[in-house]
């Protein structure tokens, strides 16, 4: 089911400076996770990724993932936040209007590179990844999971 | 109830079904393979959101179609996978996909399900332009959604001895191309220049270019007059290129070696494909009459072996008509025998470097097969993924006819993670 992303979530997609990493599995299941600077939200609340290159692994990843109905996962990372998508590909505009639109922007923006494909990627969830935030979630929920010299007193005189 | 209604009834396992036992087969390549096995209808729901300024209507094709007709319906179907779905408008009665509109979207429809969403093919630009000298640029190439088709002659010289192929319908299609669309049966080589010039100011529209025809049996050697029109033809297509090679397939006839050295170092061609059609000998003597009496099915193939010198590993290939091998009344008695036949054979051409892969037969009513049914799912599914597996194997690339560089491939569309 697909999840609306917080427009602090939004914000940080649309800033230049935050690093945005796409990760897929091969047919393995070895993960590959590469720095995507193109992935972007569209206007529906989908993820946009553009892939320029038809043969690599990304690309092949995608592929076997829209085939045999896998999951790809998104890490955003700002100044002082990061975020997790977890998320789905659902479609791959290789032909048309979108594909063409993306095709010559990259070219104007880039040089003489080319474009293999626009990635439609749902988003199924969203983890809020700062660690403070992961922390207080963990002691609320999971209570037994910590150390107990956390817990003690603090000795005298020490 | 028609021939080919009964034998649709009688297909063995479903489409789930099918899913189901082939796990590694994606869903959308089995999905894309049953419509082109059965073909399509468009309701007219589906045909009152089809719009002639944005969609591609149909253009003048090399083959015709399942109806006999020539109608301004959509051109084609593409899935969300990006895989092209190439495929006929079909008579009711042989029971084929409903083209739906459900929530606003072109759905596949089948016994009132929705199977999956498509979308219709977009309209490249220039097929609003004619050429200087007055022809619709859409009649000199037809466009798929990322390659650009040049049929340069519209007769197969098979035909005038009666000996053309028997699922083929080229001749009694074009005539009527030519009579009710006015589409030239030769191109001439300023006009495929023209087009192309004005196909490429298009940004990110096409990927290759494919150019095809029947075969032309005069000249000194045999088909050396077919061959000094595809220079000719390809030379114009060359002139709007900055580099020598640009991709592109040749579907013609099996040159010689002479023939091939003059194509590949004189044009811009860059892989070399000439269809065996069946993989077999004694089926190909019945099916090909026309092939089998000029040059003969071992010579068809030591010239695709030689090719591979020329044009290299990976760049040769073969098509085939996939199910035709079971046609009545002399094709193979079983699917399984004609799987491993066809399967044999193809890989004694990929041990030499040829790749082999195939459409899905659709018995035409121009043809000579007219009104016999195609093969199950299931065969199908099974001829792609051995096909598949063999390019696999032999670690053949088909990039020059892959999902998108073509687009008419089940097996290809697998093969699109090699
Ligand atoms: S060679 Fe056979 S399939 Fe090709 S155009 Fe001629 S008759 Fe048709």
């Amino acid at each position: 089911m697909s999840v609306q992303l917080s427009d602090e979530l939004v914000s940080l997609l649309h800033d230049r400076e935050t690093i945005k990493l796409l990760a897929t599995t091969d047919e393995s299941g070895t993960p590959h996770v590469v720095a995507k600077d193109s992935i972007h939200i569209a206007e529906d609340g989908t993820i946009h990724y553009l892939e320029h290159l038809e043969s690599s692994r990304t690309n092949h990843n995608l592929v076997r993932a829209i085939w045999f109905d896998r999951r790809v996962s998104i890490v955003i990372i700002g100044t002082h936040q990061s975020f997790q998508i977890k998320g789905r590909p659902l479609e791959v505009h290789i032909t048309g209007p979108l594909f063409q639109k993306h095709y010559a922007e990259v070219r104007h923006r880039l040089g003489d590179v080319d474009l293999s494909g626009v990635w439609v990627i749902e988003p199924l969830e969203v983890i809020n990844e700062n660690p403070e935030i992961r922390r207080q979630e963990e002691e609320k929920r999971r209570p037994f999971f910590r150390h107990l010299d956390r817990l003690a007193k603090p000795l005298k005189g020490i | 109830m028609s021939l080919a209604l009964a034998g649709t009834l009688h297909a063995a396992l479903s489409l789930n079904e099918i899913v189901a036992k082939y796990p590694d087969i994606p869903r959308l390549i089995i999905i894309k393979t049953d419509v082109q096995r059965r073909g399509i209808h468009y309701t007219e729901r589906a045909l009152s959101i089809v719009d002639p300024a944005i969609h591609q209507i149909r253009s003048p094709y090399l083959f015709g179609s399942r109806d006999g007709a020539i109608k301004p319906l959509p051109e084609s179907l593409l899935l969300r996978d990006g895989t092209t779905i190439f495929v006929d408008p079909t008579p009711l009665e042989q029971n084929p996909y409903q083209v739906d509109l459900v929530e606003g979207r072109l759905a596949l429809v089948d016994n009132g399900e929705v199977v999956e969403f498509v979308r219709l093919w977009e309209k490249p630009l220039y097929y609003d332009q004619k050429t200087s000298s007055g022809i619709p640029m859409s009649h000199i190439a037809s466009a798929r959604p990322q390659r650009l088709n040049i049929f340069q002659s519209s007769y197969c010289h098979f035909w005038a001895e009666q000996k053309g192929c028997r699922f083929c319908d080229i001749v009694n299609h074009n005539k009527q191309q030519k009579h009710e669309l006015g589409v030239p049966v030769r191109l001439k080589p300023e006009d495929v220049s023209e087009t192309i010039r004005e196909a490429l100011k298009e940004p990110g529209r096409f990927t290759n270019i494919c150019l095809t025809a029947g075969s032309v049996l005069k000249g000194k050697d045999l088909f050396d007059h077919e061959v000094d029109y595809y220079i000719e033809t390809l030379l114009a297509i060359g002139e709007n290129f900055a580099t020598k090679k640009f991709p592109s397939e040749l579907i013609s006839s099996a040159f010689n070696e002479k023939q091939l050295i003059r194509l590949y170092e004189q044009t811009g061609i860059m892989s070399y494909t000439s269809d065996l059609e069946v993989l077999n000998e004694e089926k190909f003597n019945w099916i090909c009459p026309g092939k089998a009496d000029t040059l003969g099915y071992n010579e068809w193939k030591k010239r695709l072996i030689r090719a591979v010198d020329i044009f290299g590993k990976g760049n040769v290939g073969t098509g085939l008509v996939g199910g035709v091998e079971l046609a009545k009344p002399y094709g193979f008695g079983s699917e399984d025998e004609a799987l491993e036949a066809t399967f044999e054979e193809a890989e004694s051409l990929a041990v030499n470097g040829v790749t082999t892969f195939f459409i899905v037969w659709v018995p035409r009513p121009g043809s000579d097969f007219r009104g016999q049914q195609n093969p199950s799912l299931e065969y199908f599914v099974r001829l792609a993924s051995g096909l598949h597996q063999i390019r696999a194997k032999y670690r053949l690339s088909i990039d020059f006819n892959d999902y998108r560089r073509c687009g008419n491939h089940p097996d290809t569309d697998l093969s699109r993670l090699l």
